[in-house]
């Protein structure tokens, strides 16, 4: 495979400029299927069944039964055309199916034909299509060529959320026997060690204590990075990423110190040890809540009183929206806290409180700016106030670093675009995909790195930092230029007793 | 799917990560290094060797950060550190030099 | 024989249009939703749920938002269509309601507007490359039904006016159950075929979005998943996974 840095960086242009439709641009990107090993523990057949045509109208038809949004998603779309620049994937590629209303087509088109009384009788009149094994390829190719990062759900004036389709696709895809091996592989590990590294105990715990010396080194204090420890008050919940991958641990080491300064007692689960859940991705409500359901049994074997999710996008999805519905009722912790909460909720209280010693002259090298993760961004919230996923991230920004700015209005907030590896694509062979992809987003940050001076951008969500630190290099940036935003508190927050000859001399500055 | 060792074959998976960990040895990772394009040196037979140690201890691939700190231990500062593994695996320490010494791939956000 | 065929094709009309659509809906408010999924920000209240429902009922907030050149053919055409209708309730009140009377200059000339937003929505269709690339036949043919219904109406109210009086009294008559003789004007016939046609294929066809929108449940739920346990009754009778946890696999 070839380094990533090799190529000239791709220049600015407009994150929002709207191609030229190119058909079939990229129907050739396939990403690789899962083998009978990956497929079976997620209760899946392991190949294609002989069958697949009936089992998959079948299973259309159970879905429209047991999802309301699936359903009326497939009968309401007035083919208006609102969302058809939105998707950062048809923006990066130019390929029409990548449009949302022409991606959510795709099995609109088989559903009409099986399962409404104009695709019955008038087929060729309504754009209704007989499902055959190319149409079944051509669902495979285009539904993992989607993120589901709603930001066309948020353009469509009824609602319609691709995502929901996307994942309703994925769901019949693996019914049939052709699930995606990225997706699958993971799952049937985390099902096996509770992580999707496959990260076993031992591992874990050498990795942390290995960890908690760096901490120590660092600031002469013993920071603590508990593991299993039962009758901790708070359970953390974070992406296995975050044990592995860098900047991912440099957050970790953030919520420690963060942790460590409020006076909380704290650990980590080795049977949780995931907050991702990409039971979503695959869109299987079985296997997203058994993935769940490891996060009660811990709370509860652990005896917390409360639970806290570390940065990782989609898990905060799945943790904020779906945990009470798939895991709860959690009548076992601590209700005057809300369940779960997120670890930006935790800082930001903590910096209300007082709780944090702060020098922001220590990220003073970086310029930073935020990247709002799709899934946390219109699949969640933060805080008490609407909008609080926006302002919980930046306000901690802020706290702790002197130099922030904003990328554009449309590329933010409830307009942001996906990191381009999100939704379980986040894998080496949809690699093209994903530069493609991240362009929109790589564009609004070459926007503020010629105007503001922006150096480095900040990310709460595991997948966007791998993929950034992927894909940056291929946009003039280091691939360091993605950090964590607990990575940034890390570096501001002085715990008590760490002091060194910088910060006395700072100290008899300031009076 | 497979490498040629001296004609005997190894299989492998799509990406090229051996499927049988217990078919390694070093002429195949010769083998494995030269089609991801490396040439394999002293400095790269460190990174690999301490990978399979830590895989025989622990069943999993090291965080880069973990497999950094052993390296500058063992071999100094210039070449334990983020940038210069990079150079010695352009495609990330993690992946392709887990796929060199013959471990599986290390899966997830990573 | 004209008024008899009319009168009969009306009440099929109503009737496919009422059931219809009133079945589609049942099926909406039966189905499930097994998951939160309000696209955030969302509100956290019912009445902030109202709130966001009645922006976009009103004003067609997303859209305004994602794209003006739309925003402005569809409002322009909906509240023309709106206006429109309201007038038409004139034809079947004896005592008209005193709002009827008041919209009526309105109306009238609301019909223009209807027709504008309906072009501009066609050249859009035939012309940009990417809703083009998304139409199929029936999304012209709709356009199609439309302009014919309005170019008709505009054209009675305008062009070539018909005896009022008759109409009224065939759809007086149509609400009591009698068939009152109709004027037989071609374009009165085609304006009130093509409106028959309109509510036969209403709960059939992509017409659906009206009612469809207040069954969106990424516009419809409340943001509210962690202070409130959201269970579908399928997801409740799922079998209970373990409450504790297996004891550690031996190591070898």
């Amino acid at each position: 495979m070839a380094p990533l840095d090799n190529n000239e960086p791709r220049k600015i242009g407009d994150p929002l400029k709207i191609p030229q439709i190119e058909c079939g641009a990229m129907a050739d990107t396939n990403t690789f299927a899962a083998a009978p090993e990956h497929n079976e523990p997620l209760g899946f057949p392991g190949e294609l069944l002989e069958n697949w045509k009936e089992v998959a109208i079948a299973k259309i038809g159970e879905l429209a039964d047991k999802n309301r949004a699936f359903r009326v998603y497939l009968d309401t779309c007035v083919k208006c055309g609102a969302c058809t620049d939105k998707c950062h994937y048809f923006l990066g590629t130019g390929d029409p199916k990548n449009m949302p209303v022409a991606r959510q087509d795709l099995l609109r088109s088989v559903y009409r034909r099986y399962y409404t009384f104009a695709g019955k009788y008038f087929p060729w009149l309504v754009g209704a299509r007989d499902l055959t094994k190319e149409v079944l390829d051509e669902w495979y190719t285009y539904y993992h060529q989607c993120s589901q990062c709603r930001r066309c759900s948020v353009a469509c004036p009824y609602g319609i959320d691709t995502a929901e389709i996307s994942m309703a696709a994925r769901e019949v895809l693996d019914s049939v026997g052709m699930g995606q091996k990225y997706c699958n592989e993971i799952i049937a590990k985390l099902k096996k060690t509770g992580n999707n590294l496959g990260m076993n105990p031992k591992a874990l715990r050498a990795t942390l204590e290995d960890l908690e010396e760096d901490l120590e080194d660092e600031t002469g204090i013993a920071v603590k990075i508990p593991l299993d420890v039962k009758g901790a008050d708070i359970l953390l919940i974070t992406p296995s990423a975050d044990f592995f991958a860098e900047p991912h641990i440099d957050g970790l080491l953030g919520y420690a110190k963060v942790f460590h300064a409020a006076g909380v007692s704290w650990t980590i689960s080795s049977y949780a040890s995931e907050a991702a859940n990409f039971g979503m991705f695959i869109g299987s409500y079985e296997n997203m809540r058994e993935v769940s359901w490891r996060i009660r049994q811990a709370a509860k074997d652990l005896g917390v009183k409360r639970i806290v999710f570390g940065e990782c996008g989609h898990a905060w999805r799945v943790g904020y929206s779906f945990l009470n519905t798939l895991a709860g009722p959690f009548d076992f912790l601590d209700q005057n806290y809300p369940i779960p909460q997120h670890i930006m909720e935790f800082t930001s209280d903590a910096i209300d409180d007082g709780l944090l010693k702060i020098d922001k002259s220590r990220n003073d090298e970086f310029v930073m700016t935020f990247h709002d993760s799709c899934n946390v961004a219109r699949g969640s919230a933060m805080g008490r106030q609407e909008g609080g996923q926006f302002d919980l991230p930046r306000k901690v920004l802020k706290a702790v670093c002197n130099h922030y700015h904003d990328m554009e209005r449309d590329t933010i907030r409830e307009n942001t675009f996906c990191c381009g590896g999100g939704g379980g694509l986040l894998t080496d062979d949809l690699m093209d995909l994903r530069i493609k992809g991240a362009k929109p987003r790589m564009n609004a940050l070459q926007q503020v790195t010629e105007d503001h001076g922006v150096t480095h951008m900040a990310a709460i969500c595991a997948i966007c930092k791998t993929q950034f630190s992927k894909v940056m290099p291929k946009f003039g940036y280091e691939m360091d230029n993605i950090m964590s935003v607990h990575q940034l508190v890390a570096n501001a927050v002085i715990l008590d007793g760490q002091e060194d000859e910088a910060d006395q001399a700072k100290a008899e500055e300031t009076p | 799917m497979a490498y040629d060792v001296n004609g005997t074959a190894v299989e492998h998976d799509e990406e090229g990560y051996i499927t049988n960990l217990g078919e390694w040895s070093k002429e195949l990772a010769d083998v494995i290094a030269k089609a991801e394009e490396i040439e394999m040196d002293e400095e790269h037979w460190a990174v690999v060797n301490f990978l399979r140690d830590y895989y025989e201890e622990y069943q999993i691939a090291p965080a880069v950060r973990v497999l950094i700190k052993s390296i500058k231990k063992s071999m100094g500062p210039e070449v334990g550190n983020n940038k210069y593994m990079y150079e010695l695996f352009p495609y990330g320490p993690a992946k392709q030099a887990c796929k060199i010494a013959g471990l599986p791939k290390p899966t997830g956000c990573v | 024989m004209i008024s008899t065929v009319y009168a009969v094709l009306f009440y099929v009309a109503t009737l496919m249009m009422v059931v219809g659509t009133g079945m589609k809906v049942l099926k909406y408010a039966r189905t499930s939703a097994p998951l939160k999924i309000p696209v955030s920000p969302a509100p956290r209240t019912k009445r902030g749920v109202w709130f966001r429902m009645a922006r976009e009922v009103v004003l067609f907030e997303s859209l305004f938002k994602s794209n003006k050149w739309i925003w402005l053919f569809a409002y322009l055409f909906h509240f023309g269509m709106l206006l429109v209708l309201l007038r038409h309730f004139r034809y079947f009140q004896m005592e008209i309601w005193w709002w009827v009377e008041l919209v009526q200059p309105f109306g009238k000339y609301a019909s223009f507007a209807m027709l504008a937003g309906l072009i501009g929505l066609l050249i859009r269709r035939i012309f940009q490359q990417r809703i083009r690339y998304i139409s199929a036949p029936s999304d012209y043919l709709m356009l199609a039904l439309l302009l014919l219904i309005a170019v008709s109406g505009t054209m009675m109210t305008f062009v070539s006016k018909v005896d009022i009086i008759s109409v009224k009294a065939f759809m007086l008559g149509l609400l009591r159950f009698r068939i009152e003789t109709m004027p037989v004007e071609p374009v009165l016939l085609i304006h009130l075929g093509s409106v028959a046609l309109l509510m036969i294929i209403f709960p059939i066809s992509k017409l659906m979005h009206a009612p469809g929108l207040f069954f969106s449940p990424s516009r419809t739920q409340v943001d509210n998943a962690r202070e409130f346990r959201h269970l579908s009754a399928w997801a409740a009778q799922l079998p209970d996974l373990p409450e504790g946890i297996p004891a550690p696999e031996e190591k070898k």
